[in-house]
């Protein structure tokens, strides 16, 4: 009797199962729920970047790069196609620049989405 | 009969990773097996030297797909034995968390498998829809489902609030009872047992002549658990119920796994409930003083195996990973002896291949 009864331990599952919602999304058609500290596209504040490249030396995929002319004067590209959403930038930045939306990142056809300037120091200074 | 070669892999709808295998059948039984390996090798402990202690946690846990967390848990446990520093008791009970989240998801994956390969597609469908309840959890509390980050030398990167604890709680409760339904039904589905009992078994001597760990040693009534034997933290504070079968085939490899899943579940539920508090990182030095460790701990499939060198720069000198499944891949052609051919995705699934943890 007991191992009838436990052959239909499922059936909650099943009825469940029938009166719920479909669970696939029509990505990007509608709206994806992330969690809030999902690692997704990065976002960048160039008023708190002080160009100290922590992020670049720490970064595993090299996905940062510096040009870094003068302590002033440099440049910090990203290369999201590089990037293994991993957040050490997120952590090893010291000013709070650099972090992670919950936004997923999407694939590209245009070339000049795989490199994104977070920072021209020259201009920003015009 | 005359005796046929037949080869599967390294792509082949059995395998979910390139392996190569060569089957001597003759009629319906299969007389023995060799292997071929390297087919995802990508040479990670000679990156590893190349790469500073921090960028190595992010390239160890791209190891594995499903244990990538324990792997970067063994290895900061490394680091920091090197470095000599304890990191805060909360961030070890939530590096065991994860850990312990990794095993029940790493089970359930091979479970469905495992009912997959057996014509149980109903059981299939249901772990893996339960399993998501856990990869919902990580990616709610790290930010990634597979690729969690969530260890850093000196600590973990997050902290549970009282709100995501609840929320974990809660989504536990639900699936202890989902799962806990799942597993009476193998275990008491007559198609499952006349499939798996009976099938490729193997001899304690046998798993001791191979080294071979985990649930596979365990079915064969080998008594190993890492985190008992090896009681790295906080391990060492928790009773972890360690669960053996004595038959050695691949039912007792079934039932070891299902009662692990549970075992694991209510691990969870201790480490939540016992969770100190307090910090969850401490600073740790990017250089590393000479010196060589070990550190040994129980992965979903067995034991993992870390030995770490460093000569006092930012960079690793030697990082050797031994993972489990290599070595129970090694005793693969002595199981695939003297079985029927309609059993082989049956051993193949009980071995809980992860064949990129071998070649890595
Ligand atoms: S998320 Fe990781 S890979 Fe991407 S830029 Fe930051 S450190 Fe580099
Ligand atoms: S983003 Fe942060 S770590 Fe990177 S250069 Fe700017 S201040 Fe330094």
């Amino acid at each position: 009797m007991d191992k009838i009864k436990k052959r239909f331990t499922l059936l909650n599952a099943v009825v469940e199962a029938m009166i719920k919602q479909p669970e696939t999304i029509k990505y990007p058609f509608a709206a994806m729920e992330l969690p809030e500290g999902f690692r997704g596209a990065i976002v960048f504040d160039p008023d708190k970047c002080s160009g100290c490249g922590l992020c670049v030396r720490d970064c595993p995929a090299e996905a940062l790069h510096i040009n870094k002319k003068s302590r002033e004067e440099y440049t910090l590209l990203h290369y999201p196609a590089r990037c293994a959403y991993c957040g050490q930038c997120e952590d090893s930045c010291r000013h709070g620049a650099i972090s992670h939306s919950n936004k997923l990142v999407g694939a590209t056809t245009h070339k000049d989405d795989w490199v994104l300037v977070f920072k021209d120091s020259k201009a920003s200074q015009e | 009969m005359d005796k046929i070669s037949i080869p599967i892999g390294p792509q082949h709808p059995l395998l979910k990773e390139p392996l190569s295998m060569m089957v001597d059948i003759s009629g319906e039984k299969v007389l023995g097996g060799s292997l071929r390996l390297g087919y995802v090798h990508r040479g990670i402990e000679r990156l590893a030297q190349q790469r500073t202690y921090v960028q190595n946690i992010h390239l160890i846990e791209r190891i594995c797909g499903i244990c990538s967390h324990v792997h970067t848990t063994t290895y900061c446990y490394a680091v920091e034995a090197l470095l000599g520093i304890e990191i805060p008791p909360r961030a070890q009970y939530i590096r065991a968390l994860m850990c312990e989240l990794e095993r029940i998801h790493s089970h359930l994956l091979w479970l469905g498998i495992l009912a997959k390969h057996i014509g149980l597609d109903t059981i299939f469908m249901h772990t893996w829809h339960d399993r998501e309840m856990v990869l919902d959890i990580m990616e709610e509390v790290s930010g990634g489902r597979i690729s969690h980050a969530a260890n850093q030398i000196g600590g973990v990167r997050f902290d549970l609030d009282e709100e995501k604890g609840e929320m974990i709680r809660k989504i536990l409760i639900k699936l202890h009872s989902q799962v806990e339904g799942l597993l009476d039904v193998i275990e008491s589905e007559p198609a499952a047992i006349a499939r798996t009992k009976g099938v490729a078994p193997i001899s304690p001597d046998l798993i001791k002549a191979y080294g071979v760990v985990g649930p596979i040693a365990r079915a064969s009534g080998v008594d190993v658990d890492m985190r008992r034997d090896a009681s790295l933290p906080p391990y060492d504070q928790l009773e972890v119920k360690v669960i053996t079968h004595s038959d050695g085939d691949a039912w007792a490899r079934t039932f070891v796994r299902v009662e692990e899943t549970r075992v694991s579940l209510n691990l969870c539920e201790t480490i939540i409930r016992e969770m100190p508090r307090g910090d969850v990182v401490v600073h740790a030095p990017r250089r590393v003083p000479e010196g060589e460790v070990i550190i040994r701990s129980e992965a979903p499939r067995g034991e993992l195996f870390y030995y770490l060198r460093s000569d006092g720069s930012d960079k690793p000198a030697r990082l050797k990973v031994r993972t489990p499944t290599l070595a129970a891949l090694s005793l693969l052609p002595v199981q695939l002896s003297e079985i029927n051919v309609a059993d082989i995705p049956v051993v193949l699934a009980g071995v809980d291949l992860c064949i990129a943890c071998a070649d890595r």
